[in-house]
């Protein structure tokens, strides 16, 4: 699983038989449906999200956002960064 | 090389397929969880049926299996649940089978799910790294984080693997009950990671239960997190695991994506400095590893899938310039 992974010693085989490649294919073309379930129901949570969004900034500018391990900061009014009309985007 | 944004799916709401591929035996069925568009690498859900044999033999990509439920026999000695394997490309297992049938989780690194029969390594075999089987239960201790800054008090690790390479990684990791951690992370490498048991909750995603999994390309928002009784879980990165925490929900992939790069330029300047001087756009000569290469062209994060399948980084022309090459000024940086 290495991102820019260098020589072949991971795959000693790098090109695909036949029926390997068709039933990567099969599987690529079920990930696309499970994808696009997933962005449908992750939709559907907006609502819901927004609440919680709503909820997380409130507590870390009163009980405190965690920085490191334990160690909490009660991050004031004016470092949190203004929405500005952006999305809330959650799956890419 | 690139799998997609797959997050939250949870494999209890899906049945088992049959396994076809050419060499592998009967009685092996698999959910898949995620696959790469390019190189067929994959992770799946696999369940042995009781009664299943097969004879020793070899994996032509780098395979990683945990048994989640059920025993597995591996040679003489019979394994159960929280064994770890790995086995690097062409190493040869010895033969496998299971009287009562095991639940497993299969990760086929950089190539599709392959078994050749062979009582010997293939010519080739990843000779640099070596067959592990760890009883990871009551063979491992959990450990405090030791990745700065950490995560909050009540996350636990255990780790199974690291690559020698990339410090990629494969891990077991726990929530206490009643842990929480109110900020947001993102990080440089993928990450992907399955619900062995219990149920977590994150800002974007809502709850994760018992069979829940993720596959999460890099610099995508996650957190803040919560679990009410705790989780067990396994977890892999592709690469080093930085944790890159922010209270922004909104920030994109993009706007991550750059603040990490800020980041690196006022924690790592003279690194920094010698990369935009030598507009390096390869792997940098290690003489560690001189065989190496690595062309940054063919880097996919994985993000913005399109939807036939493939998805796109978005790349910047030119080379980047933002902090007046070549002087990253280090009195700024003081």
């Amino acid at each position: 699983m290495t991102l820019g992974s260098t020589t072949i010693r991971g795959n000693l085989r790098p090109k695909m038989t036949k029926d390997e490649a068709a039933w990567v294919k099969q599987e690529l073309a079920e990930q696309i449906d499970r994808y696009k379930k997933i962005v449908q129901e992750m939709e559907a949570l907006t609502p819901q999200r927004e609440k919680w969004v709503a909820d997380f900034l409130h507590r870390i500018q009163t009980r405190g956002y965690h920085v490191h391990a334990g160690n909490r900061r009660v991050i004031p009014k004016n470092e949190i960064r203004p929405r500005d009309g952006r999305p809330l985007q959650v799956v890419y | 090389m690139a799998r997609p944004h797959i997050e939250p799916f949870v494999d209890r709401d899906v049945g088992f397929k049959q396994m076809t591929l050419p060499g592998f035996r009967k009685g092996i069925h698999f959910k898949m969880l995620s696959i790469d568009k390019d190189n067929g690498s994959c992770t799946m859900t696999v369940q042995y049926e009781p009664g299943f044999k097969q004879p020793p033999g070899f994996s032509y990509s780098e395979l990683e299996l945990f048994v989640q439920e059920g025993d597995l026999k591996i040679g003489n000695k019979v394994y159960g649940k929280g064994t770890y394997v790995f086995a690097p490309s062409g190493t040869a297992l010895p033969a496998m089978s299971s009287q009562k049938g095991a639940l497993c989780l299969a990760f086929y690194n950089f190539g599709p799910p392959s078994f050749e029969e062979s009582d010997a390594n293939h010519d080739k075999a990843d000779d640099t790294q070596q067959l592990k089987i760890i009883s990871s239960y009551d063979g491992l201790d959990w450990q405090v984080p030791t990745l700065f800054p950490q995560t909050a008090p009540g996350c636990l690790l255990k780790i199974l693997h690291i690559d020698p390479k990339t410090f990629g990684m494969t891990f077991l990791y726990c929530m206490t009950p009643g842990f929480w951690q109110d900020n947001i992370s993102y990080h440089d490498v993928a990450e992907e990671a399955y619900h062995i048991w219990g149920t977590s909750w994150m800002m974007q995603f809502g709850d994760l239960p018992t069979g829940g999994y993720f596959y999460r390309p890099a610099y995508i928002n996650h957190g803040c997190f919560a679990s009410d009784l705790g989780i067990l879980a396994i977890g892999r990165t592709d690469g080093d695991l930085h944790n890159y925490f922010h209270h922004d929900p909104f920030s994109t992939p993009e706007e991550n994506h750059e603040r990490a790069a800020a980041k690196l330029a006022r924690m790592k300047p003279a690194l920094y400095q010698w990369i935009l001087t030598h507009e390096h756009n390869h792997l940098p000569h290690d003489f560690e590893f001189p065989d190496d290469t690595y062309n940054t062209d063919d880097y996919d994060s994985g993000i913005h899938m399109h939807a036939d399948g493939t998805s796109h980084s978005h790349k910047h022309s030119g080379s980047h310039s933002h902090l007046n090459t070549p002087k990253v000024s280090r009195k700024k940086n003081r």
